[in-house]
């Protein structure tokens, strides 16, 4: 294994793409919640693994990959709504140790939910019968699935772009990421646009799921490591920053996948030695959502 | 500020308490026991830093593991008598908690939260990954100290459980003396105000890196002794859940006070081995199946008390004795009103 072997080194980045575009559409939901509201979820890694779960029930039930691929997320979004609606507007004036402790114990609500209703054992999701086969890149066998994954986190980035650039929410998020306050007093409600962004997070976290599954196996407690690369990234990115998710999931993507391959020993430790240093210099992350004053 | 009255007798009760539990205790209960207070000493440690400094650490467990992997390496590998080991374990762990603590303490809020869960993942990964410390597998074959000169066996789950209670009240009675010394009170301080006690001179940093390090040696000790008492380690131990766990025993028991925080430990971990337990559960009729999803309902029990009951346990006690106090003596009440004004 050389890293200047340059086949050995296309599929490795090929994988660190692959996990990059999954930890942008985990992160990018968590991150505007958390720039936009200052409120930090920590059972964001919980609609993901219910995600995926949804997700294998919708195969089962209609036989489709594509129907779990669009029907599981609808309903982690709907599932954020309840969850919205109950306890993140109550819980949005508290300090942050509350929050952090009132979705600490959701995980734990989410993890044996999963265990009572799918059962502790791993499982797993066919990738769809088009994606199912291998292309040869580099003159290397590559299983397409994973391209598929990298092109829908390219896909969801632009929607997302043109989304934040083009449309009249996305204006609303950009001034209330910037000044909520200010927003609100020229008549615009802050709330609601903050209350879709929320569904919207919760949605791209249950895609996720969904289009990490045939990947990984499904099992209670896949979203714990999950949840805090997310975090990672989040932090390193800048949050609430669009291309600040994007890049912290591209740095921190290769970095766990180049590290895994070339220092096993080490790579963990360095990502998280990444996020501390990053919040030393600059808490605000690589990307700031808003100008720091 | 007012003074506790309820603080001497409730000390005095619990301590009570936790003799008449020894004294009647079975193996297993003396098991439990031990347990509830190495985690005792573990949440005090913690609520030194969240209920008085006001600094909420989602890495505590880091210091736990790091006391018990320093344990584990000296009495397995060197084999050294445990006491020495201890000793040198909670060295290892100040050491620790001064290494992260002087980053860590340049946050405040929800980065410092942040800093703390990254830093703590960090010795779980490295835990994890280690192959002299075996790994995901753990240690195993830790000793427990020799007190053939008191003629005691600490194998003996009777002689344990009692040292760990004298354990867990020597530091009560130690973070009791710091908490009320001069050193405490600008703890308490900055917590209300950090802006005012900078504006006065006071260097803040220095003093969360302080109780930062105090801590963290206090939350090793606990980790020396939950090596001890289990005889084997993993990189569980490090694991930022543990971390969360602890932040509850504290939330639950009352931020802000040792007996708060002491008796949240008790609770939540004498409510997870009843939960889990299938007697429990067919005792209040009901499927003894449910005993595989207790963490179904502590994560409700943690959502239900974050939300509704945050000044925990001890406040809920002091606000009812005080309203009782109010109601029988009202003349009096109002005077004092006015001396603590």
């Amino acid at each position: 294994m050389n890293i200047l072997d340059p086949t050995f080194f296309a599929i490795q980045f090929l994988n660190g793409l692959q996990l990059a575009a999954l930890l942008f559409l985990l992160s990018i939901g968590l991150s505007v919640v958390f720039g936009l509201m200052n409120f930090v979820n920590l059972a964001h890694g919980t609609l993901y693994m219910l995600g995926a779960y949804l997700g294998l029930t919708a195969v089962n039930l209609f036989d489709s990959y594509w129907a779990a691929l669009l029907l599981a997320p609808l309903g982690i979004a709907l599932l954020g709504a309840v969850f919205y609606a109950l306890l993140l507007k109550r819980l949005q004036k508290e300090s942050p140790m509350k929050q952090v402790l009132v979705t600490f114990g959701l995980i734990f609500v989410g993890f044996d939910t999963v265990r009572m209703v799918w059962g502790a054992l791993p499982q797993t999701i066919p990738a769809p019968d088009v994606f199912a086969g291998s292309v040869t890149v580099f003159g290397e066998i590559y299983p397409a699935y994973r391209l598929f994954i990298i092109g829908l986190g390219i896909l969801v980035l632009l929607l997302l772009y043109f989304g934040l650039e083009k449309t009249r929410l996305g204006a609303v998020v950009r001034a209330g990421v910037d000044d909520p306050v200010m927003v609100s007093a020229l008549g615009i409600n802050v709330d609601l646009a903050f209350f879709a962004v929320f569904c919207l997070g919760c949605f791209l976290a249950g895609l996720a799921g969904v289009a990490a599954a045939p990947v990984f196996s499904l099992f209670p407690g896949m979203e714990m490591s999950v949840l805090i690369l997310t975090l990672i990234v989040v932090v390193v990115g800048g949050p609430g920053s669009l291309w600040g998710a994007a890049l912290g999931s591209l740095l921190i993507g290769m970095a766990d996948t180049f590290g895994q391959v070339l220092f096993p020993e080490f790579a963990s430790v360095t990502i998280y030695a990444l996020m501390a240093v990053i919040l030393l210099l600059r808490p605000h992350g690589l990307i700031p959502a808003r100008v720091v004053r | 500020m007012i003074r506790d009255p309820l603080h001497t007798p409730l000390a005095l009760a619990l301590t009570l308490l936790a003799l008449a539990v020894w004294w009647n205790a079975d193996f297993f209960g003396h098991e439990l026991l031990a347990e509830v207070a190495i985690f005792a000493i573990f949440a005090m440690s913690l609520d030194l830093m969240v209920g008085y400094a006001g600094m909420v650490s989602l890495g505590h467990a880091a210091f736990l593991a790091v006391g018990a992997y320093a344990t584990a390496a000296m009495t397995v590998f060197l084999g050294w008598p445990a006491s020495l080991a201890m000793l040198v374990a909670v060295v290892l762990s100040a050491g620790a908690a001064a290494l992260v603590g002087l980053f860590a303490v340049r946050l405040s809020g929800v980065f410092f939260i942040m800093i703390t869960l990254a830093i703590g993942q960090m010795f779980y990964a490295y835990f994890f990954k280690s192959r002299p410390f075996g790994g995901d597998n753990g240690m195993s074959g830790i000793t427990r100290p020799d007190l053939g000169i008191l003629g005691l066996d600490a194998n003996d789950p009777v002689v344990f459980s009692a040292m760990m209670l004298l354990a867990a009240l020597g530091v009560y009675l130690l973070l009791r003396v710091i908490v009320r010394s001069p050193f405490g009170h600008t703890l308490i301080a900055i917590h209300q105000n950090e802006n005012r006690l900078r504006a006065l001179g006071c260097p803040v940093q220095r003093y969360k890196l302080a109780v930062y390090v105090i801590a963290g040696t206090l939350g090793g000790l606990a980790g020396s002794l939950t090596a001890q008492h289990t005889g084997f380690i993993s990189p569980d131990l490090a694991f930022w859940t543990v971390s969360g766990e602890v932040l509850i025993m504290v939330i639950v028991g009352g931020m802000g006070s040792l007996l708060g925080a002491a008796s949240g430990a008790a609770l939540v971990i004498l409510m997870r081995h009843e939960l889990s337990d299938e007697n429990t559960w067919q005792l209040l009729g009901l499927p003894g199946v449910m005993s595989h999803y207790w963490q179904f309902v502590m994560g409700i029990f943690f959502v239900l008390v974050v939300l509704f009951a945050a000044d925990g346990l001890y406040g809920r006690l002091t606000g009812l004795l005080m309203a009782a106090r109010a109601r029988l003596t009202p003349n009096r009440q109002r005077e004092d009103g006015n001396v603590s004004r």
